[in-house]
């Protein structure tokens, strides 16, 4: 058995024509955060489904706490913490009433822990759902998935939309799980949170993973410079590392190395004659900007390509 | 201690702790002796990873600022202060070099830095 928490093995899943995942493949072990990173629509959601098992993978395997998610999805989803973005709640129900409803589906102990839990995030037991607010709603469905004391925390976006403390809690709460050893995956687009409780990330972009990194290791091999003068000179050698993304502003440009560090960059460009240089660290939010916005230039492209051969093909048939 | 710690910064989170515990060192506000909260502790209250936390802790421990004692906790060292006093004034230092090369990319002269040098040294170490 493998030793990770959850893997996904070369998923590739497809809705009709539309590819939704291409090959994914990325891990996490036991008490490590791993998040995963993206634009609407990059496959986050059906990556964390797959893992699931709510649907099933065209090609690939997925496995959560060793169990096959294709096969065993009822098993693990009993070993799971699940926060979807929207919380499915019954408004009929109270808060005490919902917890009492899903320690149905779980081992003795799960309402105690689930009312220890409401206490501490103030949520009152003997208020109905539909009467709550959304940060409180979202604080009983981290309690439900938390209550059974799960080896893994899948949460879907739990914070957008919540007020700062609530999101606080929901921070606290996920550095408090991984801290006892087990894991948590999250799906968000609050960078900046990703940035203090990641031990990895994982980025996605059109259903195609650009990388699965530890943060520690990014932020030593991602460098930002800022080019002024001769930056002709720097087409015609080898680079240091990898240039991923090159942005032009007037006679500036600004390039985002991969796989280097600023002492091999000054090293190399304080060489070159007439050139003035700037190197940055970037954060977490520029290099998946960065990111962003070099495959939507791709895609443009490729698109323009393909309308330009569609246009040459029906005026060739014409 | 109170911590800030800013996610979007170029400095990594590990060592905007390691940094700001020196300082409180150095300030008297931590002495020898003095336990640093457990890494849960402090994970939890600043919502950073615990990992991370672990990680200042060992560089703290590295280089003799702390020590792990068991059953305790980490306790800070008799020669932490002199340590982090230490490297207060080399950060100082760094700094007032990046302003001075700051000041001369801008074009300001030699003589008007000076001045300006001289004016805030005779307000600050009157």
């Amino acid at each position: 058995m493998s030793q990770a928490a959850f893997e996904l093995q070369n998923v590739t899943k497809r809705f009709r024509r539309q590819t939704a995942l291409d090959g994914v493949s990325f891990s996490g072990n036991s008490g490590e955060v791993i998040a995963i990173l993206g634009e609407n629509g990059a496959g986050k959601t059906t990556a964390i489904n797959i893992l699931l098992g709510k649907l099933k993978a065209d090609e690939g395997a997925a496995h959560v706490l060793g169990l096959d998610s294709a096969v065993h999805s009822q098993e693990i989803r009993q070993q799971v913490g699940y926060v979807p973005d929207e919380p499915c709640l019954y408004d009929w129900m109270t808060v005490g009433e919902t917890g009492w409803f899903a320690s149905g589906f779980y081992p003795s102990g799960y309402y105690e822990r689930y009312c220890d839990l409401m206490t501490e995030y103030r949520v009152p037991l003997d208020k109905k759902i539909k009467q709550l607010s959304r940060g409180m709603k979202a604080k009983v469905s981290l309690a439900l998935s938390l209550a059974h004391e799960p080896g893994l925390l899948i949460l879907d976006e739990p914070t957008s939309g919540l007020d700062p403390l609530v999101r606080r809690e929901f921070l606290e709460s996920m550095v408090r799980v991984a801290a006892e050893g087990r894991t948590v995956l999250l799906a968000s687009h609050q960078v900046a949170e990703v940035e203090r409780v990641a031990d990895a990330v994982v980025i996605l972009i059109q259903g195609k993973l650009i990388m699965q990194v530890r943060l520690e290791e990014l932020k030593q091999s991602c460098c930002e410079v800022v080019l002024t003068g001769n930056i002709d000179a720097l087409q015609k050698q080898e680079l240091p590392g990898e240039v991923i993304s090159k942005e032009t502003s007037g006679s500036q440009q600004q390039w985002l190395f991969l796989n280097t560090n600023e002492m091999e960059l000054n090293r190399r460009f304080s060489q070159i004659a007439g050139l003035i240089y700037e190197v940055r660290t970037p954060s977490l939010e520029d290099v998946l900007l960065r990111l962003l916005m070099s495959s939507r230039e791709k895609s443009d492209e490729q698109n323009a390509k393909l309308k330009q051969e569609e246009a040459t093909a029906s005026s060739m048939s014409n | 201690m109170f911590f800030q710690i800013e996610s979007g910064s170029g400095v990594p989170i590990f060592e905007q702790i390691c940094r700001q515990i020196k300082y409180a060192i150095a300030q008297g506000s931590f002495k020898s002796g003095d336990l640093l909260p457990s890494v849960r502790e402090l994970a939890g209250t600043l919502a950073v990873n615990a990992n991370t936390i672990a990680r200042s802790y060992r560089e703290l421990q590295r280089e003799g600022i702390v020590i792990s004692v068991r059953g305790t906790g980490m306790e800070i060292t008799k020669e932490a202060k002199a340590i982090c006093v230490k490297e207060r004034k080399r950060l100082a230092q760094e700094n007032l070099t990046g302003v001075l090369a700051e000041a001369q990319a801008s074009e300001l002269s030699e003589s008007e830095v000076r001045a300006w040098m001289d004016r805030e040294i005779r307000r600050l170490w009157k």
